[in-house]
């Protein structure tokens, strides 16, 4: 039922979330983060099976984390997306899969490009310009693919995010009514009020 | 002598010494000096730096190093085996963080490490680890914190200590001119002062690591580091002015 | 009185020093010389290379200098046999990192997983240290090009220019005193090299590329000319 949508731009991605928790069909609370920060310039979105989502990408988190402590240097989001895929991998051929699905959204800074990864339940990773999970992905990406370019600044990028959660909103069965967003640029990450 | 004592590691000798122990907390006596000292709201940490060669890279020679946002750990001893140990430390704060969520206590930490050199001490077919650390930080209670701990795995809190080549007489020095609740500015002076003891190159030989208010760890440029070199050296100067026509009079 | 330590490898001796890894450490003093010399644009990688016999097929490549990841080259001085499990397991820790992260492993952080098990095999029982140096050679995109010197002890450093094996105090000498103080070109460091030393390799950019180059035996003939260094009896051969 969650909704993770990521779209980038000239020199950002912008990502949002819906930031309902629930449970079966009872709405338990809004406000929820549905991201973590990996690193200064790396965001991870889950969706799928709650608790294994947190769990999952606490364990991301913290392994990230302490790469960049042991080696000085920040993995490029390419390599943080890699590794991600990797460790979903791992874990969908053990006896307890994870059953999450992810948006990691990236500001290389050695390349000064931003990137966007859609990795699903089963492992398969791809680097898209905007990307959506969840039903909400039905609705919006038809609206991306009429008002993307890749060379939109941050404003039109807000706006567009807009766009797309207007367009949720309206059609979709369920009520969505807070969404979280996040932008990743070179100066880092940081919350937008959409 | 000491028979075999000495090599089953595992074992005392008659008179109750674990021998590589001893001869462990040797190789840190030959290891470069660090001091740290605890300021009222500020940790220093500041060590001996070898010069290094003409045709060496300054980047890889680390002595300071980073556990966490918040911890921070300086050695004095073998580094081949500090970096393996400081590894074991950096996996065990990101581990602590994601089984309980909050960052490692500085003394859970400290303790964790003198855990693993005691480890060293009492299993079978390993030598004792060949460094003793000093380890800075800030818990939440913002409270600077400054431990020590040694080969045999033993742990304590200290104001200001050394650990190194000539540690005893710049602990000596520590305990003479140690003040309750200095400033960061003095602190700073304390540990290059007393680090003056055994550094006799001055401050291109000397690095300092300054850990503030939120675990905010910054380092010293030389510049810097020359300024306050400059300043003990005038007030030494002072001092000596300051005691001659004294003694003349005399 | 240092005998009594000398039997085991994991033990300290009074004075805090550890023998074995001194003793290999001596041990390689003896090896045949390697170097390595970083320049602005690429660096070199050179070895000795002492030939045992004329019946020595050398299709295999030389003894001295290896391939260990797609952005390094390294030069060992020291037992042989100790130095292929090394490359081994520096190779495929390479591979694992690739196969994790799908970029390129960072030169520094293989060097140090190759300290982390020389430091091991000083301090766990009933091993022996291991009986090599390394020199490596590399570039990535954090610090460009670099070079490291490991020795037994499992300490490692980073370096503009420097030598392992028998003879390293004059070549350390000749290197420090033609070593431009701002750096020199790649082409003066073979030369520079050229002049010490006859196994090669290079590791440059081309195009943004890292490009590795093991030298052939005519090639570095080629060099040794352009160096006016061939006697007059290797000419008449």
């Amino acid at each position: 039922m969650d909704t993770l949508v990521g779209i980038t731009g000239k020199d950002f991605v912008i990502t949002a979330f819906d930031s309902k928790a629930v449970a079966s069909i009872t709405l338990m609370k809004t406000g929820e983060d549905k991201s973590r920060e990996l690193n200064s310039h790396a965001l991870m979105l889950f969706s799928g099976e709650p608790g294994d989502g947190v769990h999952f990408s606490e364990y991301i988190e913290r392994n990230i984390k302490l790469y960049g402590i042991r080696h000085g240097i920040e993995l490029s989001p390419k390599a943080v997306a890699s590794f991600a895929r990797r460790e979903l991998a791992d874990s969908l051929r053990s006896r307890k899969p994870y059953a999450v699905n992810l948006l990691i959204a990236g500001y290389d800074v050695k390349t000064d490009k931003p990137s966007l990864y859609w990795i699903d339940h089963l492992a398969s990773s791809v680097d898209v310009p905007f990307a959506a999970h969840g039903y909400g992905g039905y609705y919006c990406l038809s609206v991306l693919d009429r008002y993307h370019r890749q060379d939109i600044t941050e404003e039109e990028g807000i706006k567009l995010m807009q766009k797309c959660i207007q367009e949720i909103r309206s059609r979709m069965i369920m009520s969505m009514p807070d969404f979280i967003a996040k932008i990743v640029n070179k100066d880092g990450i940081r919350l937008v009020q959409l | 002598m000491a028979g075999s004592y000495d090599r089953a590691l595992t074992v005392f000798s008659p008179d109750g010494h674990l021998f590589q122990v001893d001869y462990a907390v040797e190789a840190v006596r030959k290891g470069s000096c660090v001091v740290g000292v605890r300021g009222s709201d500020v940790v220093v940490l500041g060590v001996e730096k070898k010069s290094v060669m003409k045709l060496q890279d300054e980047r890889t020679v680390k002595k300071i190093c980073m556990l966490d946002d918040h911890v921070c750990l300086a050695f004095a001893g073998l580094s081949a085996d500090a970096r393996v140990l400081v590894n074991k430390a950096r996996i065990e704060c990101q581990s602590h963080r994601l089984t309980v969520e909050d960052a490692v206590s500085v003394e859970y930490i400290t303790r964790y490490i003198a855990g693993v050199q005691q480890k060293y001490t009492q299993s079978g077919g390993v030598r004792p680890f060949g460094i003793s650390t000093l380890i800075m930080g800030f818990d939440s209670d913002k409270v600077p914190k400054l431990y020590q701990t040694d080969p045999s795995g033993v742990y304590s809190a200290w104001k200001a200590n050394a650990i190194g080549r000539s540690s005893k007489t710049v602990r000596e020095f520590l305990e003479k001119n140690y003040k309750e609740d200095m400033t960061r500015a003095e602190s700073i002076k304390l540990a290059i002062k007393s680090l003056l003891e055994v550094v006799q190159t001055g401050a291109k030989n000397i690095e300092i690591a300054i850990m503030g208010h939120g675990g905010v760890t910054e380092r010293l440029e030389l510049a810097e580091i020359e300024k306050v070199v400059a300043e003990i050296e005038a007030e030494n100067e002072k001092e000596k002015e300051k005691s001659k026509p004294s003694t003349s009079q005399q | 009185m240092s005998r009594r330590y000398d039997a085991r490898t994991t033990i300290f001796s009074p004075e805090g020093r550890l023998y074995q890894v001194e003793y290999a450490m001596e041990a390689i003093s003896h090896a045949s010389t390697a170097l390595g010399i970083l320049a602005k644009d690429g660096l070199v990688i050179a070895a000795e290379k002492k030939v045992a016999s004329k019946l020595l097929d050398e299709t295999k490549g030389g003894e001295k200098i290896y391939i260990i990841n797609d952005n390094m080259i390294c030069g060992v001085a020291g037992i042989t046999s100790d130095a292929n499990i090394l490359i081994n397991y520096v190779q495929t820790a390479a591979q694992q990192y690739l196969y994790t992260y799908n970029e390129d492993m960072p030169c520094e952080q293989l060097v140090q997983r190759l300290c982390d098990l020389k430091q091991g095999y000083t301090q766990y029982g009933g091993l022996r240290p291991f009986g090599v140096s390394f020199i490596y050679g590399g570039w990535d995109e954090h610090y460009g090009f670099q070079l490291y010197h490991s020795d037994p002890s499992g300490n490692y450093s980073g370096w503009k220019a420097t030598c392992i094996g028998a003879n390293t105090a004059s070549a350390q000498g000749i290197l420090r005193q033609e070593y431009k103080e701002d750096g020199v070109t790649l082409q003066e460091a073979k030369n520079l090299a050229i002049k010490v030393l006859i196994e090669f390799a290079t590791l440059e950019l081309v195009n943004g590329k890292v490009v590795r180059r093991m030298f052939n035996q005519t090639e570095i003939e080629t060099l040794l000319k352009e160096n006016n260094l061939l006697t007059k009896t290797e000419e008449a051969k």
